[in-house]
Parts: structure tokens; C-alpha cells; sequence
């Protein structure tokens, strides 16, 4: 009577495959200035970016944990290696990757996805990133897709005037964490009116037990610009707890359009605390498609700060938390410019004691008027051991705006299950087009090879008796 | 100022388990530091002098002759009967509700109260009248601490009205207020509070209630005025088929600040909730509106709902809005919605087009936000005094 439909996890063994570990150097546990600048020695980096990171280090050390939002005690950092060099040098011929990397890249898909769909591909391996390349008629076009590393230096004056201007250690204390330690991540540049009309992808892969990642991934877009970026993210899973304290920063200028899609599936022991904000001018668009199935605990508000007239932000995310998970997601958007719109569009599911967490920023200040915003969470709960918790909040600073709100809370609906039932549709199927449909207005909007994904993941089982 | 020696004089004269309570809420009160209210800038808040209440402020009680009313501050013979409400507020299961605005607030409230009544009905008992309570501050009384206990026992009918105002615009005074309400097994107990201080006083209000089985609570909260108004409402539905709603009207002008919270924990089976709220923004107002909504495990086929809208008149407004919805039980249904913005321009449009001004337009569309929830008000000169009240300020 009255049994629970049952939705199994992925798979996970295809991420969680660990390698040997094997790497050229390997900063020593824990943060001291010596570390820091061992690993701007190891990088060979201009002047000024040691001078950051030992500043941003300071800052790191005055700021206290976060009291809000998730239980960190567990996570020792002090023990956290945050510099892992693996052994390889960046390839962009694939062949030339080690072996074992390029395997563990192959079994996720990266090349093969890299032939078939994307413009150009990197993937980073522990702390460096391993591959980076870029299809031709995008390098005429003048498009820059390479590893921050390099673009800290080939590019020095661009990186210079954006790097850390949008998420600024002062933010919070995992910013300045990883303004101290940040390594790898992926540098995009797309000329005035170029149309990047394949995705970009990068992949990072965590490989290292007991580490960091702290990849730093800034996008620029000039005006009229239009590129798609997608990020994955994967590690296998050990038992001490690893993290992940990246920084996405993007910078869309007039007339431009970025997506950024993200499907996050870290392993089950990591601390995802990850920062992501976009700057969007007059009439610019930013779309932040994300996906949240992974690690132990997430902490990740993509914020979009609307500054331009008219500009536009739409946010469609998915959250997955089973056994062990407590997922805290949600956007912020700031309209801080006249008739700018944003749309944000959240669904979560909680099942075996997970924990889903939906935490919203909306705030129109005083320069917002003719502002339109929507905001809809909805959240699915599989059993009674789970939790789900929503708390979208709202700051308005004028009154010349639109803003409306919705959000709910509940399991399968039984009338519903009901009413498939009497159309002839099985009990279990039933409740699986339920959860697929419920999950469909973010499934559309995943790359295909991301929306297999996802179906996997609610890949419904046949089970339970007629109530 | 509030001291012991303050807590003895109140004492005096009172009867000894309350004054006991007194002592306790007073050791409480000495040990905590106190919130801040960040949202509104209220920040270190000190609290002015004491001073006694020394007026009537309950109407005259014809027809309510099986009803039980007592003052809190007297030397009471029925305090044990009190004392064993009140202790059901401590049980660990409804702690998650049991905290009133603000642990230093409440616990100074119930230290040094200096008015505050006990109002039981009984059992079965039906009463057709409201009660009537009204608290009106002046020169001579510019201090309002109540400590009101109202029990509806079971299968008991009974409404209150608070009506808590001043007629003196330059009057510096400060309220703070715990009112704690049992509905027991079948009763409907409905609470209409006033709140229409001038803009030199401030206002902090703790309202904490307990519904048993099958037992309605309906909350009429009416905040329209206060320099700093910091309200809290929360409401424990404890079992099968527990019911409360929260009809809300605010109204802040000119540089008044308002933070409102309001929050319904769901713990029996089939309980339900809805809080609906009603708000206008004039001037350079600023408003916090926090609702909760919890479904604590066990709530199963619980059901709870949220709304806010507000209306913003001018530019310099300050709207915040945090719902938050909190669910440990699959089996139930929540749901919050917000919505804020302007006056519909076609409805202020079409209404000008018949020859209203653009103030009596406006004016009639704020009327219309609210009449719904005024006209729960079942007293009609309250309900004609505070339609007034809102109709001239929209104007001016």
C-alpha cells in the first residue's frame, strides 16, 4: 500500500574511477604565504599576480566561515592540497595526452562530444588544465579559448583589467581562498558581432584525494558577441573530503549573448563552493543552465548583475539531492538598470534523506524602473526522509517595477498518478512521465548529451503495488 | 531602569507564581543579548524609561458573564490554572514555534509587564460578542508592556479585538507586547489586532499561539502605524486537522519601517495554513515581510499557503520579501507567492477615464486591496475609524 516510487541515482562508477595518482608536484597541505608563492613560482607568473593571490591570502585569513546555509566543520582546511601539478604537459593534439588522463577523459566523453558538437574543448586534470583546443575558423575569427595559465600571460592587459574585478576576495571567504590558490579553469574572448554558433566546453576533472580545485574561468564577450560555454565537472571519490572553490566570472558587453551550461557531478565527498557572477550591458543577455547532482554539499548562487538598459538574465537550474547530499542552489539577480527582465526558474528533487535548498536573491534598486522579474521554484519530495526547503528573497528599491513570485512544495500527485491510471498507463510509468515532465522545462534546455544524462538519472524503476 | 529592583515593585501585590515569573523572565532577560533588526537599520535599540499604564483598557463586559477575564497584574487566586498554560508553551515539541519575535524582547515582556490580561472561555461556551480591549497611550502613559493569555477551551467560540492607539501625534512611546493563545480541541478563536501609533512611537509585538485538534485560529493583523513596528506571529498547529490563517493588512508612509514575520508550524496530520497579506508602500516606507512556512515530519497531508502583494506608490519605497518554505514530510502541499509592482496602469487609467482624479483612483484601488480583510473587523467604528484613517493618508 501506498509504496514510494522508487528513482534511482546514476551511475556513478564511470565518474568515480579513480586513477593512480600521479603528479609532478603537489603543494604542501595547508596555506602559508610559502606555499603561495611556490605555486606562482611553479607557474612562472607575472609579478603583479603573486601580489594578488599573498593579499588575497591575508584577506582569506581574517574572514570568518559563513554561519548560514551548510554545516563545513568536516572539512579540514588546513589539510586540503591546493595545488596538484599532474604529469602532463598542455596538449592540443589529444594523442598527446597520458594515457591514463586521456582514458579517463575518453570514458566521460570529452573528444568524442569535441568531434561531433563543440567549438573548442579544455579539460583540467587536478589543478592544470591538460588539453585546450579550438577550432580553426574560430581562431581566424579571433576568438581566444585557452587555459587561464597562458592567457595570464599572452594576454596580460585583458586578464589584467578583469581578473577578480567581479568576484573580488573581499566577497566572502572562499573568494579570497581562491583568489590565493586558484589554478587552471579556461579564458574566453569573443571579438565584437563574432557568433561562436558551437558550444565551448571544459571539463574539470578532480583526480587527487584530499585536494583542491580552484579553477578560475572569465569570459568575454564583446558587443554583439553570442558564444555557449559549457562546463562539467566530475571526481572519483575518496575518503577524505576534497574542494571545490572555482570562480566564474563573465563579462557580457552590449548586445551580447552568453549561455554558460553546467552540469555539476561531483563525487559524493565534495565541497562545492563555487562562485559564479555575470555582468551584463545594456541589452546583453546571460543564461545560466545548471544542473546540481553531485557532492556532498553545494553552496552556488550564480548572481547576475543586470547593469545595462534592457539587459536580460534567465536562470533554469535543477537540483538532485539524495542519501548524504545537502544541495543549497539558487540565482541572484540584480536589476540595476532600467527595463531590464530576468527570469529564474528553479525545479528540486529530494529522496533518501537528501537535502535540496533553494536560496534566492531579487533585487531591483532605485535605477530599475520598468523592471520585470519572475521567479518559480518548485520542489519534488520522493519520501518523508528527505528534506526541502525554499527561500527566494526579494529586495525592491523602487516602485515602477513587476515582480512576481511562486514557489511549491510537494510529492507525486496521487489524482494525477489517478487520472494516467484510468487513460490506461501503468502505476510506475505514470510516476515516471510525472518526474520527466517535471524536470522537462530544464531538460529541454540541456545539451543533448547532458539531457541522457539527466534521463539516467531519473531513470524510474518499476516498483511498487497499486495504493 | 529594568532592573531587579524594578521587578521588585511590579511584584508587590501580585500573586506569588506569577511574580515568581516575573524573577525568572527577569534572569533570562538580564543574561541575553539582544537581536538587531538589520533589514530596517534598527540597531542597538535602546529601551526608554519605564513607566507604569495606569488606564482602563478593557470595555465594559455585558453579555460575557461566562467568560473568565482576569488582569495579570493583580493578585490572582486562579494563577496556578494560568501558570499551567502557560507551560505548555515550554514543551520541546513546539519550541521550533515558541519564539516570539526575539528571545530578549519577549523575555523583558514578560518581566515587566505592566497591564495584560487572562481571557478564558470555557468549555462549549459560545460567545456571541466580541471582546473588546483597547490600549490608548498618552502623556501620562507613554510605556505599554502587555502580557496577554487567551485560552479557547474546548468546543468554545469566542474574537477578540486589541486596538492599540494614540491620539497625540507628538508623543514619544513604545509598546511591547507578548499576547500567547490556546485553541483547544474544536474551538474557533478569532484575534483582531489594531495597531495605529503615530509615527514618533515604536512597536514590538509577540504573538505566539497552540491549536489542538480541529481547533481554528484566525489572525486580523492590522499594522498601520509606528515609527519602527517589529511584529511576529507564529502559530503551532499541534494536531489532526489544526487550522490558522493570518489575514494581514499593512500600511507604511512617510519614513515609517516595518518588519513583519509571520510563520505557521505545521506538526499534525491535516493541518492546514494560509497566511494572506495585503501591503502599501508610500513615501520613502520600508517593509520586511517574512513568512514561513514549516512542514515538520509527521505533518502528513498537511497544507499551507502563502501570499503577499504589495503595492508600491513611489519611487523611494523599500520593499523586502522572504518566504520561505521549509518541508521535512513528502506527503503535503505548500505554496508561496509574491507579487509586488505599481497600480495596474489600465485599471487607474479606465477608472480616470469616468472622472475620478488619479488620487481617488489610486485611492479606490488600495480600498479595494484591503476592504476584504477590513471587513473581518466586527466591530463597525473600528472598521469605519481605520478606513478613514487609511483613505486620508493615501491622499496626502
Amino acid at each position: 500500500m501506498n509504496d514510494k516510487t522508487e528513482v534511482n541515482d546514476i551511475d556513478r562508477s564511470l565518474h568515480e574511477e579513480k586513477n593512480v595518482e600521479k603528479h609532478r608536484y603537489q603543494s604542501a597541505k595547508g596555506l602559508t604565504p610559502e606555499v603561495i608563492k611556490e605555486i606562482s613560482r611553479e607557474k612562472d607568473e607575472p609579478e603583479w599576480m603573486l601580489k594578488f593571490r599573498l593579499k588575497a591570502l591575508k584577506i582569506y585569513k581574517n574572514k570568518e566561515v559563513p554561519t548560514w546555509g551548510a554545516d563545513i566543520s568536516d572539512l579540514d582546511m588546513d589539510n586540503i592540497i591546493t595545488y596538484v601539478r599532474p604529469d602532463a604537459d598542455l596538449q592540443s593534439d589529444w594523442d598527446q595526452v597520458p594515457e591514463e588522463i586521456k582514458d579517463t577523459f575518453d570514458a566521460l566523453g570529452i573528444p568524442e562530444a569535441e568531434k561531433e558538437s563543440l567549438a573548442g574543448v579544455g579539460a583540467q586534470y587536478d589543478s592544470e588544465v591538460v588539453y585546450h583546443n579550438l577550432k580553426e575558423e574560430m581562431v581566424e575569427q579571433g576568438v581566444i579559448y585557452m587555459d587561464m595559465e597562458n592567457a595570464v600571460k599572452q594576454h596580460e592587459d585583458l586578464v589584467k583589467q578583469h581578473f577578480m574585478k567581479l568576484i573580488t576576495p573581499n566577497d566572502h571567504k572562499f573568494s579570497a581562498l581562491h583568489g590565493a590558490v586558484w589554478s587552471g579553469g579556461s579564458f574566453v574572448y569573443v571579438p565584437a558581432g563574432v557568433d561562436v554558433n558551437i558550444p565551448l566546453q571544459s571539463y574539470f576533472r578532480q583526480n587527487a584525494p584530499g585536494s583542491g580545485q580552484f579553477e578560475h574561468t572569465l569570459i568575454i564577450l564583446e558587443e554583439g558577441a553570442n558564444a555557449h560555454f559549457i562546463e562539467g565537472c566530475s571526481a572519483p571519490k575518496y575518503s577524505v573530503n576534497n574542494l571545490h572553490a572555482g570562480a566564474v566570472e563573465l563579462f557580457i558587453n552590449k548586445g551580447a549573448k552568453l549561455r554558460y551550461s553546467t552540469i555539476e557531478n561531483w563525487s559524493r565527498n565534495m565541497y562545492n563552493l563555487n562562485t559564479k557572477r555575470a555582468l551584463v550591458e545594456e541589452d546583453g543577455v546571460i543564461e545560466w543552465v545548471s544542473g546540481s547532482f553531485g557532492s556532498k554539499v553545494s553552496m552556488l548562487y550564480p548572481m547576475s548583475i543586470l547593469k545595462g538598459a534592457r539587459a536580460r538574465a534567465e536562470f533554469t537550474g535543477v537540483t538532485f539531492a539524495a542519501e548524504g547530499q545537502y544541495l543549497d542552489t539558487g540565482a541572484q539577480v540584480i536589476h540595476d538598470a532600467p527595463d531590464t527582465t530576468s527570469t529564474v526558474n528553479s525545479r528540486s528533487i529530494a529522496k533518501d534523506g537528501g537535502h535540496a535548498y533553494y536560496r534566492g536573491l531579487l533585487k531591483a534598486t532605485k535605477n530599475a524602473h520598468g523592471a520585470k522579474a519572475s521567479v518559480s521554484c518548485e520542489s519534488l519530495m520522493l519520501d518523508n526522509e528527505s528534506k526541502s526547503d525554499t527561500l527566494p528573497i526579494m529586495k525592491l528599491q523602487t516602485d515602477d517595477i513587476d515582480v512576481g513570485h511562486e514557489a511549491k512544495v510537494g510529492r507525486i500527485s496521487e489524482e494525477a498518478v489517478f487520472y494516467l491510471m484510468s487513460r490506461g498507463i501503468s502505476e510506475e510509468e505514470a510516476k515516471a512521465m510525472i518526474v520527466r515532465g517535471f524536470v522537462e522545462p530544464i531538460a529541454s534546455e540541456l545539451p543533448l548529451e547532458y539531457a541522457v544524462e539527466l534521463n539516467n538519472l531519473i531513470n524510474l524503476e518499476l516498483e511498487g503495488t497499486i495504493g | 531602569m529594568y532592573n531587579k529592583k524594578l521587578v521588585d515593585n511590579l511584584t508587590t501585590g501580585q500573586s506569588k507564581l506569577l511574580s515568581s515569573r516575573r524573577r525568572e523572565s527577569f534572569d533570562l532577560f538580564k543574561n541575553l543579548t539582544q537581536g538587531d533588526y538589520k533589514r530596517i537599520n534598527l540597531i542597538d535599540y535602546q529601551f526608554p524609561e519605564y513607566s507604569p499604564y495606569n488606564k482602563e483598557y478593557l470595555k465594559d463586559k455585558k453579555g460575557q458573564d461566562e467568560l473568565l477575564i482576569k488582569r495579570m497584574t493583580d493578585n490572582l487566586n486562579n494563577e496556578e490554572e494560568i501558570l499551567n498554560y502557560l507551560d505548555q508553551f515550554k514543551d520541546k515539541k513546539v519550541e521550533k514555534g515558541n519564539q516570539g519575535l526575539d528571545p530578549k524582547y519577549l523575555a523583558m515582556a514578560e518581566a515587566f509587564y505592566n497591564t495584560g490580561l487572562f481571557i478564558k472561555v470555557p468549555k462549549n461556551v459560545e460567545l456571541k460578542l466580541p471582546v473588546e480591549i483597547f490600549y490608548e497611550l498618552d502623556q501620562e502613559n507613554p510605556v505599554l508592556i502587555d502580557n496577554n493569555l487567551i485560552v479557547a477551551e474546548e468546543n468554545s467560540r469566542l474574537t477578540v479585538v486589541i486596538d492599540y492607539r494614540m491620539q497625540d501625534q507628538n508623543l514619544e512611546a513604545f509598546h511591547n507586547g507578548l499576547t500567547r493563545v490556546i485553541v483547544k480541541d474544536n474551538a474557533v478563536l478569532n484575534i483582531v489586532k489594531v495597531q495605529r501609533f503615530n509615527n514618533q512611537s515604536d512597536n514590538f509585538d509577540s504573538n505566539i499561539s497552540l491549536v489542538s485538534n480541529q481547533g481554528e485560529l484566525n489572525w486580523i493583523p492590522i499594522e498601520l502605524g509606528g515609527r519602527n513596528s517589529v511584529t511576529n506571529n507564529e502559530n503551532t498547529l499541534m494536531n489532526d486537522g489544526s487550522r490558522a490563517s493570518i489575514s494581514s493588512v499593512y500600511f507604511a508612509d512617510g519614513d515609517r519601517k516595518m518588519d513583519l514575520g509571520f510563520k505557521m508550524n505545521h506538526q499534525g496530520r491535516h493541518s492546514s495554513s494560509e497566511i494572506e497579506s495585503k501591503g502599501v508602500l508610500k513615501d520613502r516606507a520600508q517593509k520586511v515581510f517574512r513568512g514561513d512556512l514549516y512542514f515538520q515530519k509527521g505533518a502528513s497531508q498537511a497544507n499551507g499557503s502563502e501570499k503577499e502583494e504589495v503595492l508600491l506608490l513611489d519611487k523611494t519605497v523599500n520593499s523586502d520579501s522572504i518566504p520561505a518554505l521549509f518541508s521535512e514530510e513528502d506527503n503535503v502541499e505548500g505554496e508561496h507567492a509574491v507579487s509586488a509592482g505599481q497600480i495596474d496602469e489600465q485599471r487607474l487609467f479606465y477608472l480616470m477615464s469616468r472622472g475620478l482624479t488619479k488620487a481617488e483612483a489610486k485611492q479606490l484601488m488600495v480600498e479595494a486591496a484591503f476592504n476584504p480583510i477590513f471587513d473581518k473587523i466586527p466591530l463597525n467604528d473600528l472598521k469605519g475609524s481605520v478606513i478613514n484613517d487609511v483613505k486620508t493618508r493615501i491622499r496626502s
